[in-house]
């Protein structure tokens, strides 16, 4: 016996609707009886009843399945059988979690002998701390429904009570938000301080010699500036160089030069090119782009020519972000008044001249803030580099050579085995604090310019 | 008379010089945005050729024409007991693996064995289950080659292995068929039975938690928003957080997911619960964006009737309001989905890169996902996995382009002008 949320919701769901339908034909029946007139529609009446049952349980439910492993195992600690456990430590969890996982029929058989005489405590642990939750559930849920339930009567104000609870709920979800933000930061934040105990700050940030070892922290082999440097490379550099001028060509083109029939079609079809996953780009790069760069650069004679390029991948994620850039531009350039471009071919100025020395200047705040988000977006990319790029950090501008990136390295450190706290694993926290911290100033800088350049001709 | 107020001489050779000068980088700038647009087109063409072209294959395999007499050889199981649940074992316990390598040997010549797929008894299994009758008679069976045949005989080899290829060939006892079990199967080691049904099923059930959390929340954030948030300093905050979620790059997701679901909560790890909550957070905010726009183009005309007539804020909201907005809702959730499900990094850092060789049997299973199948295929340096991959890939791109049009084809459908 475990306790299983999702059938548990389900269940208060199932008494949720057995109190819909008796709040609803109370009101109703108590309307008919006395002849009196219903303050709300009957079915209000029913929500009132089953909100009152299901939101306390759920709200139990939540609460109880996330604490209950702590208390099973608390309660186990405290048995005999407990005593001879070693001490805190890695040992530890494996033989309890091990305990754990047959007592609730994950596996079959301990895979640690130290952890058969935990066995029967966990179990019955689960058990009577699952009867515990249930029993303490449906008592809520029966006591919320109750209380409801006795409050209906024709002159009450079921709607205004339901639109209450209604309006807390929209709160709520739009708290998940805020929740989420902080979540990201608190995560990030609390393992990047466990992390600079080991190893300062300073080394992370500007150290050049990138080369985690497993186990024990070595405080010089985290510097991380070759990681900068390749996402720099990748996604600032490589990357933009193609995606800004085929952007913003096509944006001028699709908006100035194409007949509408054309603009129509061309449009969605470009836009696909931002919809293919990024794992294709990868596999793309890896395996046509990156050897035919190779053999081009072997041929004329590059050194250090590698299957892993930055050139490959920062070729590859500048396509993908080519609508981006495009739809952007377009934006910005749609939004420059007409009355501006009329006086420029009213003075006799060719379309092209148009453009280039009236449309562009005045579009450009916005492009620019496109650009930077579009850069955001670039040295977050991850699936593209991890693939095509190559993992060794090498500290070289030569785009044909092999490079990392931060995004690329985060995958590295977590994707190995090793436990939870080594400095290894903190590092990728760490490197996710800095990527964080540093797409969100470009966000930011990036919407305020689009914001103000927006103010500017309303 | 002042030189600089002469009237401009239009027909003289230096201004008709200018002109065509000026109309000539006219022409060339129209050309370079019209190649522009050409070279993104040819990108995107390029891509999609190479991906059909490689994957195309992968949808067929090679078999081989294997005569097998069970007179001469065999089978001790009970025929009766065949549609038992333990079936399966007691045929492979009865040794069915050795006489169906015995009998290419046979049939192929000396190393016979070695040119079918070492999965191959488990076709003749489910044949001989499907029709117990077999066991008395000789069959000719058509049984998947080994991956190196496969791609010999769909590419051409040289030296003993493209031979022997072509000999068989050339008797008639290669066919091709569509590779049925490439939708059937979950992950394995051997591309000869590797199939992408248990990703496939992964990715519906991660899309699906993703949905059932992220659709909700994400709808009545942006009614909250857009129709009763006061303008003050929270709101703004709220407001502000959801513009930056939508930006954050995907792996920080993974991040926090690994952080707070499997560290802190300890739910189960590479299952389709983690993945879709972690998707779910990243989509909301896409959501919650594409709600508001919608909910905006609603003409305050509609409300105030609403109010007028005696609805309460509430009841306009869930009568008029979001009825009338909820297709262009729907339009921007698909496209939020379909860039979830398209996804990998977040759900790489959440353990979903194990291999599982089993198809995922609830939310809380390991379990993998389609593009983590391709990313993990991608990896494999046997080459019948080359095709398997993309393979994959047309699987995923065609998923997610129908998704896509269809969120086009709704706009247009449902995009009206109040």
């Amino acid at each position: 016996m475990t306790f299983n949320a999702a059938a548990l919701l389900l269940l208060i769901a199932g008494l949720a609707l057995i109190g819909w339908l008796a709040g609803r034909g109370r009101s109703a029946l108590l309307a008919g009886r006395a002849g009196a007139k219903l303050h709300s529609r009957p079915q209000y009446h029913g929500w009132y009843v089953a909100l009152w049952l299901f939101v306390p349980a759920a709200i139990f439910l939540a609460v109880w399945s996330s604490v209950s492993p702590a208390l099973i195992t608390n309660s186990v600690l405290t048995s005999d059988a407990a005593q001879n456990l070693p001490a805190f430590g890695f040992e530890r969890g494996a033989i309890l979690s091990d305990a754990r996982n047959v007592a609730q029929g994950a596996q079959a058989a301990v895979r640690i002998p130290a952890a058969a005489p935990l066995v029967k405590p966990y179990a019955d642990a689960t058990h009577s701390y699952a009867w515990i939750g249930i029993a303490a559930m449906l008592a809520l849920a029966l006591a919320g429904g109750l209380y409801a339930f006795t409050r209906i009567r024709p002159d009450f104000r079921a709607r205004t009570r339901v639109e209450k609870i209604v309006m807390a709920i929209l709160l709520l979800a739009s708290l998940v938000a805020i929740l989420t933000t902080f979540g990201i930061v608190l995560s990030l934040l609390f393992e990047s301080i466990r992390f600079f105990r080991l190893v300062p700050a300073t080394e992370l940030l500007f150290g050049t010699y990138w080369n985690p070892q497993s186990g024990a922290a070595q405080p010089d082999t985290f510097g991380g500036v070759p990681l900068f440097w390749g996402t720099v490379l990748i996604g600032a550099i490589i990357a933009m160089i193609v995606a800004i001028p085929i952007g913003m060509m096509t944006a001028v083109y699709l908006t100035q030069y194409a007949a509408p029939a054309v603009r129509k079609w061309v449009k969605p079809c470009l836009e696909i090119l931002a919809g293919v996953p990024t794992v294709v780009y990868g596999y793309f790069a890896a395996l046509t782009i990156a050897p035919a760069l190779r053999e081009f650069a072997v041929a004329i004679g590059i050194p250090g020519a590698s299957t892993e390029s930055a050139l490959a991948a920062g070729i590859v994620m500048g396509v993908m972000i080519i609508p981006f850039v495009s739809s952007m531009a377009d934006d910005s350039i749609n939004a420059v008044p007409q009355a501006m471009r009329d006086g420029s071919l009213a003075l006799g100025a060719t379309p092209n001249e148009t453009i280039r020395q009236v449309l562009i200047p005045a579009a450009l705040p916005g492009v620019m803030g496109g650009i930077l988000l579009a850069v955001s977006r670039a040295i977050g990319e991850t699936m593209i580099v991890v693939m095509a790029a190559g993992l060794s950090a090498n500290l070289t501008a030569n785009p044909f050579a092999s490079v990392t990136t931060v995004t690329a390295q985060i995958v590295k450190l977590l994707t190995g085995d090793q436990e939870f706290d080594s400095a290894k694993t903190l590092a990728a926290f760490a490197l996710g604090l800095v990527l964080f911290l540093v797409t969100l100033l470009l966000n930011i800088v990036a919407l305020r310019i689009v914001k103000k350049y927006r103010e500017a001709y309303e | 008379m002042n030189r600089d107020t002469a009237p401009t001489d239009w027909k003289g050779i230096a201004m008709q010089k200018r002109i065509a000068s000026r109309y000539a980088a006219e022409r060339r700038f129209k050309l370079f945005g019209l190649g522009a647009v050409l070279l993104s087109g040819a990108f995107l063409a390029f891509l999609l050729f190479v991906m059909v072209g490689n994957g195309l294959r992968g949808f067929t395999y090679t078999n081989v024409e294997v005569p097998i007499d069970f007179k001469a050889m065999p089978l001790t199981v009970d025929a009766s007991r065949l549609g038992d649940p333990d079936a399966d074992r007691a045929i492979a316990n009865a040794g069915l693996a050795d006489i169906v390598a015995f009998a290419a040997d046979e049939a192929l010549g000396a190393d016979g064995s070695k040119l079918i797929s070492e999965n191959a008894w488990k076709e003749v299994r489910s044949q001989i289950k499907a029709d117990p009758e077999l066991l008395k008679t000789k069959t000719v069976f058509h049984l998947p080659t080994a991956s190196e045949v496969d791609i010999a005989a769909k590419e051409g080899a040289k030296g003993a292995l493209g031979a022997k290829v072509e000999a068989l060939e050339k008797d008639g006892k290669l066919s091709t068929g569509i590779h049925w079990s490439f939708f059937r199967n979950a992950d394995a080691t051997d591309p000869a039975v590797a199939g992408i049904w248990g990703a496939l099923k992964g990715s519906v059930l991660t899309i699906f938690i993703a949905f059932l959390i992220a659709f909700p929340t994400g709808v009545l954030a942006a009614l909250y928003l857009e129709e009763y948030a006061p303008k003050n300093r929270w709101t703004d905050l709220i407001e502000v957080s959801i513009n930056n979620l939508a930006a954050v790059p995907s792996i920080i997701f993974g991040l926090l997911a690994l952080a707070v679901f499997i560290n802190w909560f300890g739910l189960c790890q590479a299952s389709a619960l983690v993945g879709g909550l972690t998707l779910a957070l990243m989509t909301m905010p896409v959501i919650v964006i594409a709600a508001r726009n919608a909910i905006k183009a609603v003409p305050p005309s509609i409300r105030d009737a609403a109010l007028g007539v005696g609805a309460s804020p509430v009841q306009v909201v869930f009568h008029h309001v979001l009825p009338l907005a909820l297709p262009g809702i729907l339009t921007g959730t698909i496209i939020g989905m379909a860039r979830a499900l398209g996804e990998t990094a977040p759900l790489l850092l959440i353990g979903m890169r194990a291999f599982i060789g089993d198809v995922p049997n609830g939310i809380c299973a390991p379990s993998t996902v389609l593009p983590m199948q391709i990313f993990l295929w991608s990896d494999e340096v046997d080459r019948g996995f080359v095709e398997k991959t993309s393979a994959a890939i047309i699987v995923l791109l065609i998923v997610l382009l129908s998704m896509n049009a269809l969120a086009i084809y709704l706009r247009n459908k449902f995009e009206k002008r109040w």
